[in-house]
């Protein structure tokens, strides 16, 4: 989207290029840290307690749903405000698959894993047929025409009672693979007790890591350059041979496909889907995680979406020892108002002061420390 | 009550609040036109401008409170002009519109925190007071509304098409590099829009908060959604089109909501939803609303 | 893969110990099974469980300080702390002192499911939770393996049928049936009329219309329906809408604002019928703002216990001691329902601490031999059925600038003859 974030790629890619051989990859320090991190986060369901693991969840399923609008507005320059209503469709989409036949509530009781792969499908369809406005709109155009998809779909999720349940939503069936349901009933590993969080965790983990890998292919390869030269100068891209239409169309539905993803896995986190949360304050934070993480990147995505999801919890848990946030019903600061501040000031100053986002930082010390390895 | 005086009614209701609508596009539609931003911040210096005339108008009158409402709102868009989007280093409009998002929840945030659970008049002179002719009522506070409205509006038009400022201004709109070039300074030009956006938004502030509603409080400046389809059916580059796309969102969500009996099978509580759908179709059938500038070139 | 040269040999051993390591330790975290009982056995012979350590009743509350709800949350969470101090300066319950942690969420699903996570574990039951979707998405954990009390401040009907979670007073579609009643006993609402309806799209609008409908038919009434959303704040389409349909009265089952603008368009378009609310439907607030006089003189509303300005010996004191401890703050009826939802935990508390079991199956247990608790505001509750709700009484109230609270009682705690035959139906 902007050039410091563009510049700011090219090294990324050529430090990765030799990594080919066996060797270079054992002598290098990432690799270690890689799989350092790669340990702690399996090992972590053995000791965090469930609230940990839920906010490590909802950061989980923001990462995927933020790696999808990286590609849609940080990597095509497409600006789009109407990401959770793709969140919707996928969270719902799972529900009406998978769920049984109620007496009030539909659902069609298919298995959990096709429900799941059907929901996002049906939000890549979703975004396909939005794509008559997609293809033609641009910037800014584009951004408030997809705020119509937000006051759609709440209606939507409000009236057609049937489906969606209305105001106090449906519950959310367990997930269940290969034999294993993912639902409260404890199973034991190494004597520690697993319920529906911790063996969520490890999906998480697999879905998360699968869908950054597959973006970022997408955006090392050639569609990320044309993605890239489309966001940067769209009539050149035209010239050059980038079909331009059919390019912006395709993005938008695997936007739409990464936040179907989100949608379900967010839904099976909370176990019930409630329409209040899939409004248009989703939507900004959705563009606050690229933002703050770093337009156009995998990586970008990621942090901000652990930031923007972790933050205003952290704040809330800790309310009691943080200075000058008083707890609620004592008037002065509220910790919920604190981390709204927090969260606004962050956006405005990362910015202005790290125009490629956090993920900046890292690559600013890379470059200063040279891989020592290498 | 005969069926062609409630329609009458509703008209000229949807035609009031489309005005008052409209001030607001006219804010967005300034600003983007000097600076290629999308301000998504313009819901909260419309709440500091209802604010501050709510909390001076004891104080001070109502006239002077709405004086000085109007220069708060004006001082604070141009702050943020001057401290946060001209600090921005890179040229990504897009970026810049999440930075107003950011400055909006900050802005948002102190002055929820400030009104608390109050709920604030604004000391207005027309009170409850309706006017009836031939069956058909509305209240006075919308008649007023839509006289200021056209007021300002046709003010701002001739500002912009003769003063040097307005010339300024559409220069920049149409080359910021020629304009600069020309000698325009794009700083004051910029400065000028995020003013003069914080000002049509305190006069919508107080248009919002009169009666038939209650007064300022924390969700008054959700009023600010409704201005988005405005701006952008009518054309976010044009200033006519964001007092028609005004006009339309107000008289849709006003028809929207008196026939919901009649349009109950598509779902009941049309009224926020309606002005989104009509926006769509335009956008539909032209991409750049209805009187924004076209783009030519076709990839 | 093999390591070639010593140092990464060495890393590579370091790798493989830290997973062993780690692989090991799980065994011994904190979370691993000590195949313990978490009952314990206090001096006094008490049977405590989750949420009691030491001499420490430790109660949750999840509540909305700035979001939506922020002006009921206010009022609640001040309330219910001002009764945990009084309850702790006069020793406590059962020699235990409580403690509520408070929880912000905003109204922001995910942070209200995150509160929750965190402070289940932690707490005996929840005082207050404000949102009912929110209790709703969180109900599979409440009745599965939680089993914590938990006393929403909500009144919506789908609340009901957990023996967990426990509304007190009427629901909304109770209330706004004994609300029509009142319409028609004594505003001269009549059979064969038509009755506006202006609701919220949402759980408490839509748990009223059902009350509304249910008596219309009882009562031979149509009803004009309305819906709106929190952001309405407008009405003036919708008296246009009403006023064309001919209505005789209409029913708000809305929020403050969406009253006063309602009762303040009426009055001016010379729709001369009386209005009457759900208990959200009000806020002291209002009767300051150029809506109060329209107010004062043609609109009612509905609630399941007398206002805080009642004239009780009870109220009285919480008048006063609510004004010492807060005095910048409006009194309002969230401070009544905050005030009675801990008090309702109190005496739950006291009744298990008599039956020696202050576990979390002790507190739900004593709160059902609860059948007739009144303190102070009128309404006697009744939680011995938790499919029903814990009243079906109303008390109608009148906007009042000279009253406390800005409401006086016209018409005591009672409840319709269709009130008594309705059951409502939790889905």
């Amino acid at each position: 989207m902007s050039d410091a974030v563009a510049t700011q790629a090219e090294p990324a890619e050529s430090r990765t290029a030799p990594a080919g051989s066996a060797k270079t990859l054992l002598t290098r320090r990432r690799t270690y840290v890689i799989t350092a991190c790669a340990l702690l986060l399996l090992a972590l369901p053995f000791y965090l307690d469930r609230f940990w693991l839920q906010a490590g969840l909802f950061a989980m399923a923001a990462a995927i749903g933020a790696i999808g609008l990286n590609l849609l507005t940080g990597a095509t320059g497409q600006l789009s405000m109407g990401h959770a209503f793709f969140l919707a469709v996928g969270a719902y989409g799972y529900c009406v698959f998978a769920g049984e036949r109620g007496q009030e509530i539909n659902g069609l009781g298919l298995p959990p894993w096709l429900a799941a792969v059907l929901a996002v499908l049906v939000a890549g369809v979703a975004g396909g047929l939005f794509s008559p406005i997609a293809g033609r709109l641009k910037g800014a155009y584009l951004g408030i025409a997809t705020l119509a998809l937000i006051f759609i779909g709440q209606h939507v999720l409000f009236n057609a009672e049937n489906l969606t349940g209305g105001a106090n939503g449906r519950d959310v069936p367990a997930m269940s693979l290969f034999g294993l349901t993912f639902d409260e009933s404890e199973i034991t590993v190494a004597n520690v007790p697993f319920g529906s969080a911790e063996k969520l965790w490890y999906l998480g983990l697999v879905l998360t890591l699968g869908c950054g890998l597959f973006a970022r292919g997408v955006l090392r390869g050639r569609p990320g350059r044309a993605m890239n030269a489309i966001r940067d100068h769209r009539i050149a891209a035209g010239v050059l041979g980038v079909p331009v239409a059919r390019y912006r169309g395709a993005v938008f539905v695997l936007s739409s496909m990464y936040a179907g993803l989100a949608g379900v896995l967010l839904a099976l986190v909370f176990q019930r889907t409630v329409p209040d949360y899939f409004g248009i304050t989703l939507s900004l934070e959705y563009l606050a995680m690229i933002v703050i993480g770093g337009l156009g990147s995998v990586a970008g995505a990621v942090v901000g979406a652990a930031f923007v999801s972790l933050l205003p919890q952290l704040l809330t848990r800790y309310s009691d020892a943080l200075p000058l946030v008083s707890a609620p019903g004592t008037g002065g600061v509220a910790p919920g108002e604190a981390s709204r501040y927090l969260y606004g000031a962050a956006v405005v100053a990362v910015v202005l002061f790290l125009p490629g986002g956090l993920v900046q930082l890292a690559a600013r010390r890379a470059r200063k420390h040279p891989q020592e390895d290498a | 009550m005969s069926d062609v005086s409630t329609f009458l009614e509703l008209l000229l209701n949807g035609v009031s609040m489309g005005s008052v609508y409209a001030l607001i596009a006219l804010g967005f539609v300034v600003i983007f036109r000097a600076t290629e931003v999308v301000n998504f911040a313009h819901a909260s210096l419309l709440l500091a401008g209802g604010y501050v005339t709510a909390s001076l108008h004891d104080d001070i009158g109502f006239w002077p409170a709405l004086g000085v409402g109007i220069a708060a709102a004006a001082v604070v868009g141009a702050a943020v002009e001057f401290l946060v989007m001209r600090r921005y280093r890179g040229h990504d409009h897009s970026v810049l519109a999440i930075v107003t998002i950011g400055v909006d929840i900050l802005l948002t945030t102190e002055l929820t925190r400030r009104l608390g659970t109050d709920v604030l008049t604004l000391g207005d002179p027309w009170g409850d007071a309706v006017l009836t002719v031939g069956g058909v009522s509305i209240a006075h506070t919308r008649i007023a509304a839509f006289v200021a409205a056209a007021l300002l509006i046709t003010a701002f038009l001739l500002t912009f098409r003769y003063t040097s400022w307005g010339v300024a201004m559409r220069a920049a709109a149409e080359s910021s590099e020629t304009a600069a070039l020309m000698g325009v300074r794009l700083g004051r030009v910029s400065l000028g829009a995020w003013a003069v956006a914080g000002g049509l938004a305190a006069v919508a502030a107080l248009f919002l908060t009169v009666f038939p509603t209650p007064g300022l409080e924390r969700a008054t400046s959700l009023a600010a959604l409704k201005a988005f389809p405005a701006a952008i059916l009518g054309g976010l580059d044009s200033t006519t089109g964001a007092l028609v796309g005004g006009l339309i969102v107000g008289v849709t969500e006003s028809l929207a909501t008196g026939y919901q009996s009649e349009l109950a099978f598509m779902g009941r509580g049309l009224g926020d939803l309606a002005p989104y759908l009509v926006m769509t179709l335009i956008l539909l059938l032209r991409p750049s609303g209805l009187f924004g500038t076209k783009e030519l070139a076709r990839v | 893969m093999t390591a070639r040269n010593p140092r990464n040999r060495t890393r590579t051993l370091t790798a493989t110990a830290v997973a062993a390591l780690l692989a090991l330790t799980a065994a011994c975290s904190s979370k691993a099974k000590d195949g313990g009982d978490d009952d314990k056995q206090s001096a006094g012979g008490v049977k405590t469980g989750q949420g009691i350590s030491g001499k420490t009743i430790d109660l949750g509350v999840l509540t909305d300080m700035t979001g939506v709800y922020a002006t009921l949350g206010k009022s609640v969470t001040q309330a219910q702390q001002l009764y945990v101090k009084q309850v702790n300066a006069d020793g406590g319950i059962c020699g235990y002192q409580l403690k509520l942690t408070v929880r912000d969420h905003g109204y922001d699903p995910q942070k209200a499911v995150a509160g929750y996570t965190e402070l289940a574990p932690k707490v005996l039951g929840f005082t207050q939770f404000i949102g009912s979707p929110f209790v709703a998405a969180v109900k599979q954990r409440i009745d599965g393996q939680d089993k914590g009390l938990v006393l929403p401040q909500a009144w919506s009907a789908h609340l009901l049928g957990s023996p967990y979670v426990r509304v007190i007073g009427s629901t909304y579609d109770i209330e706004t049936i004994n609300a029509i009643d009142f319409l028609m006993k004594e505003k001269g609402l009549q059979k064969g009329d038509k009755l506006g309806h202006v609701y919220f799209e949402g759980d408490y609008g839509e748990n009223a219309l059902q009350g509304s409908k249910y008596m219309a038919d009882k009562a031979g009434l149509t009803v004009v329906e309305q819906k709106i959303k929190p952001t309405d704040n407008d009405m003036t389409a919708q008296v246009a809408a009403l006023k064309k349909a001919g209505v005789k009265g209409i029913v708000i089952s809305a929020g403050p604002r969406q009253a006063a603008s309602l009762v303040g368009v009426a009055a001016a378009a010379k729709l001369n019928v009386p209005v009457i609310g759900n208990n959200s439907a009000f806020a002291p607030q209002l009767l300051a703002t150029q809506a109060g006089p329209a107010l004062e003189k043609n609109y009612w509303v509905a609630s399941p216990s007398l206002p805080i300005g009642a004239d009780t010996a009870e109220a009285k004191k919480l008048v006063a001691d609510y004004r010492k401890a807060y005095p910048k703050d409006s009194l309002d009826n969230g401070v009544v329902a905050g005030w009675t939802a801990a008090s309702v935990f109190g005496e739950a508390l006291k009744k298990a601490c008599e039956s020696k079991d202050l576990t979390r199956e002790g507190v739900d247990k004593a709160l059902l031999t609860l059948s007739s608790f009144d303190n102070g505001f009128g309404v006697d509750q009744d939680f011995s059925d938790p499919k029903a709700p814990s009243s079906h009484q109303s008390v109608i109230l009148q906007p009042d600038k000279s009253a406390v609270g800005g409401m006086k009682v016209v018409r005591q705690p009672g409840e319709a003859e269709q009130a008594a035959s309705y059951t409502p139906s939790a889905s």
